[in-house]
């Protein structure tokens, strides 16, 4: 019997001390703990494995640098856009690597799920890719965002939809999420405050596939000026052409403008092709942009990850967020309550896709970083200068 | 064409497309059941299988390797999705199906083989393929034809022909051919079948193999209609399941009602109530069935089915 159970006796012991040993080199070295929480599995994996690149990118950049001592340590977790899985993951987290800051989530109902645990734990979180406005109006000391809200998406794309365009007249299109709620409303008051009228809310889900009949729907509600749209790469390319198909935008010969906003990354208009003509949107991070930070992002992208791919918004966000923590480092935070007092302190502070100032409720208040496109023909991008 | 005709009959265009694509992923499904009475999870995950052959055989093999124009391209991949299909099909009944059944064990475990088989299926395409959407499109896709105020692209109609063509060339195998007569009769007892001089385990994995060809094709054609990733069938398979059981599980011919039903009866609540309550009208349609009508659509003996 003693010999049957002396293996397990040296498993144990030799987990416990594999166990043991982060901790005893965290209580050697000066380290900050980030927790990076992202969908790298299920239909939203694409977010986490762009976002794991601009991280992993950034995390190089930065050790070159000196941080005052401190090293930046990373966990990244599969949260999977799922609030129940993220919920699990940061609690398992929070327990055992014991984070400083939690990056994450991208998915707006993920990251609310986990913005009341973090609060109770005294971790800031930083997120970069939630649109919803409960996020930074619930209150929380902890949350912060370099992400522009609902609000700061919809309001300038109402603004120009009804002031530039001259459009009277929108259908909405939008996912059934948190996310794409808040921002079809965010378009919806203003818009009609300005005199415009909202034919239509036309929401889906993110099973939805096919758009024929949506775009039909929408070609028989008589003259529409614009569609503000908000919905994940994949189903905006097909309801683009389905909208061309129907002869409804001007990518297919009709005459209502499409409007979307940072919810479509860089490469989408060579996706949907032709029906992406004349496609204006918001973009955060451009590539053609030409700050210093920005061409030198995509030249060490280029040579991580190929000189064929071009970095894209969610790259961007990632790598910004992980200058923002080297930047508190650098001004001598330490821990979570240090770290969220430099973020309530900085003004200012350039990253690839703007500028970052926090206000009081943890949201990036810079709109320098909204900037508007109108896709061409050859579905390059015309930079307009609507403010 | 007054507008409101037109309008109906550019929905029931609409609808009847989508419920081809449907059908085409549910008759499997109703294959297997009929066959083997057994539930499969994993067939989804064959119709992406097929998408993403379809994909790089059109893409890369067919155009580049081989020098075919785009639309012979494409329709090459329609043949290579449906091999790829059937050779997956086969290679998991030999691996897991057919162990399982020598086995003999219980309902349950081939039942949870299927979601294994699934998951397995999904990690695999996002570990060979990522997680990003693949942009497939078909020369079809882009040919729209018009007449009057009525559009449909060559690509719908391609799906509309193809399906009118498998369920032909399904329902013929079926009624006429003596493996369809053999396939039949194990559907009705696979024992008396083999007293008979059928050898019942290669006629389930020809089911097997036929289901998972028709997933196969099924994919290569809702590729360039889909946001193509490792999960898209996940997207299909809870409504093929509903199509499934509103027809009556097993049925061919209730598979296919259901499919075109349930394809323009949404294409008509996208129109007057809301593409937001799409799952709400479909769902509450395969409760009423359940409750009011079990059987399916067309309701027959277990053993008329398939």
């Amino acid at each position: 019997m003693k010999n049957a159970l002396k293996p397990v006796v040296v498993a144990l012991a030799c987990t416990a001390a594999a166990a043991g040993a982060p901790f005893a080199a965290q209580a050697q070295d000066k380290v900050i703990r980030v927790g990076v929480l992202m969908p790298i599995s299920g239909p939203g994996s694409y977010f986490g494995v762009m976002g794991k690149e601009g991280i992993e990118l950034a995390l190089e950049r930065v050790a070159k640098t000196d941080l005052n001592g401190h090293r930046l340590q990373v966990q990244f977790e599969d949260s999977a856009c799922s609030p129940l899985q993220a919920t699990n993951t940061v609690k398992r987290i929070l327990e055992q690597f014991r984070p400083h800051i939690v990056i994450g989530e991208e998915c707006s109902d993920a990251s609310l799920a986990i913005a009341p645990i973090l609060e109770q734990a005294k971790v800031v979180q930083l997120n970069a890719g939630s649109v919803t406005m409960k996020l930074t109006e619930s209150g929380y000391k902890y949350v912060f965002r370099i992400f522009p809200n609902a609000e700061q998406q919809s309001l300038p794309l109402a603004k120009v939809a009804y002031e530039k365009l001259g459009a009277r007249t929108a259908v909405i299109l939008h996912e059934k999420t948190n996310a794409g709620n808040d921002n079809a409303d965010g378009f919806e008051k203003p818009f009609v405050k300005l005199g415009g009228k909202v034919l239509a809310k036309i929401d889906f889900g993110r099973d939805v596939n096919d758009f024929t009949a949506i775009a039909t729907r929408i070609a028989s509600l008589g003259k529409v000026d614009v569609l503000p749209t908000f919905a994940l790469e994949g189903q905006q390319v097909r309801l683009s052409q389905a909208l061309a198909q129907a002869r409804v935008v001007k990518g297919g010969g009709g005459n209502a403008v499409q409007m979307g906003s940072i919810w479509l990354p860089w490469g989408y208009d060579q996706k949907a092709g032709p029906a992406s003509i004349g496609y204006v949107r918001i973009v955060q991070f451009d590539p053609t942009e030409k700050r210093n930070i920005v061409q030198d992002f995509i030249k060490a992208f280029k040579a991580k990850y190929g000189a064929d791919k071009t970095p894209t918004h969610i790259n961007a966000h990632a790598y910004d967020t992980i200058l923002l923590v080297a930047e508190a480092v650098r001004r001598g935070a330490k821990d979570s309550e240090s770290i969220r007092e430099q973020f309530s302190k900085l003004k200012n502070f350039e990253v690839t896709t703007g500028r970052i100032t926090f206000d009081r409720k943890g949201q990036n208040s810079d709109l320098s970083v909204v900037h508007f496109v109108e896709t061409q023909k050859d579905f390059s991008w015309k930079g307009m200068s609507w403010r | 064409m007054p507008d409101l005709l037109a309008l109906v009959v550019q929905q029931s265009i609409n609808g009847i497309y989508l419920g081809c694509l449907y059908v085409m992923v549910a008759l499997g499904l109703t294959l297997i059941y009929g066959v083997l009475n057994q539930i499969n999870f994993a067939h989804a995950d064959f119709v992406t299988v097929g998408a993403f052959t379809a994909f790089f055989t059109a893409t890369r093999f067919a155009t580049k390797v081989l020098g075919l124009p785009d639309t012979g391209g494409y329709l090459l991949s329609l043949v290579a999705a449906l091999g790829a299909g059937a050779l997956l099909g086969l290679a998991v009944n030999a691996a897991v199906f057919a162990p399982l059944r020598r086995r003999g064990t219980d309902e349950l475990r081939p039942l949870i083989a299927t979601i294994g088989v699934s998951v397995l299926i999904e990690n695999g395409q996002l570990a060979l393929f990522g997680p990003i959407p693949y942009q497939f499109d078909s020369p079809l896709a882009r040919e729209t034809l018009r007449v009057g105020r009525i559009f449909v692209s060559a690509q719908s109609l391609l799906v509309m022909a193809v399906s009118v063509a498998a369920i032909a060339a399904l329902y013929a195998f079926m009624r006429f051919t003596f493996i369809g007569k053999a396939l039949r009769a194990v559907a009705q007892d696979r024992e008396t079948a083999g007293l008979m001089g059928i050898n019942p385990n290669l006629v389930i994995a020809l089911t097997i193999v036929i289901a998972s060809a028709l997933a196969g094709m099924a994919g290569a054609l809702l590729g360039p209609v889909v946001v193509l990733t490792p999960f898209t069938g996940a997207t299909l398979i809870v409504k093929a399941f509903a199509i499934v059981i509103i027809g009556g599980f097993g049925n061919m011919e209730g598979t296919i009602m259901a499919g075109l039903l349930v394809g323009v009866i949404e294409a008509f609540t996208v129109q007057y109530l809301g593409s937001g309550l799409i799952d709400l009208v479909v769902f509450a349609m395969l409760l009423t069935m359940l409750v009011v009508r079990p059987t399916g659509l067309i309701a027959e003996r277990k053993e008329e089915n398939v």
